[in-house]
């Protein structure tokens, strides 16, 4: 069992979904967290002006990499404007992408953001 | 955030300005001082040397100074002040008026250096709307 899987639960109970949590075992970096987590969420509104611009701000503190994809469109969501091209629409579902030593974090914010948004 | 980069809005037209200026705070970006530096000083349309002198002076807090014109002579007066008065940390930047602005102001409420902020509003130009 994947250590963190319960802490992606409450989520699915939301209507969204973690499709993975793992530490990278395979990795060779002795004290380096590299983890890869990815989760799935149905927009409660279109990803307009308001919510990329805190999508933005929060991805930006942290160290993972990021993304996050929205049918065949995948963007960095520190950039504002990426996020705001991508164009969803409420009811779609976007998917958050992070692989680092924060991903987990990062994703769980993401997600959280994307939630609330108005 | 420590010091956030401050921004100025500068544009021929009070209204387009003042209106950049309210949309950035809706964007999340109240923490980062924007001064909107729109219109004559008698409120006419047209570029004021003296308001873009004290929007600069009014969104400073030492982490540097982002200056977005809007076109032409928002350009040639802004040039003015800073030839007056140069300072390596207050910037000209050529990026769209208000992709820019929104990228710039986002970067800045992250918390991000003058430098990143430049960069980020220079980078409007390249993502697609659509």
């Amino acid at each position: 069992m994947y250590p963190n899987s319960d802490a992606a639960l409450p989520n699915t109970a939301l209507g969204n979904t973690a499709f993975g949590n793992f530490d990278n075992a395979g990795f060779d970096n002795a004290g380096f967290d590299n983890t890869v987590f990815e989760m799935a969420v149905t927009l409660p509104a279109n990803l307009h002006a308001r919510p990329a611009g805190k999508l933005a701000q929060a991805a930006a503190r942290f160290s993972s990499g990021i993304r996050i994809d929205y049918g065949a469109k995948s963007v960095n969501p520190t950039g504002v404007l990426a996020v705001m091209s991508l164009g969803a629409t409420v009811g779609t579902v976007v998917t958050l992408h992070a692989e680092g030593p924060d991903a987990e974090e990062a994703v769980q914010t993401l997600a959280r953001i994307l939630r609330e948004a108005e | 955030m420590e010091h956030p980069v401050g921004i100025v809005l500068v544009s021929h037209s009070a209204h387009l300005a003042a209106g950049l200026r309210e949309l950035l705070a809706q964007i999340g970006s109240d923490a980062v001082p924007v001064a909107a530096a729109g219109g004559r000083s008698d409120g006419g349309i047209g570029t004021s040397y003296e308001l873009v002198e004290e929007a600069i002076r009014h969104v400073d807090r030492g982490a540097g100074v982002l200056v977005l014109p809007d076109l032409g002579s928002s350009v040639l007066t802004t040039r003015a002040v800073l030839d007056d008065h140069p300072r390596p940390d207050v910037v000209l930047v050529d990026a769209p008026f208000v992709e820019g602005a929104v990228a710039a102001a986002v970067t800045a409420a992250a918390g991000a250096d003058l430098d990143s902020v430049i960069h980020a509003a220079k980078q409007a130009r390249d993502v697609p709307k659509l």
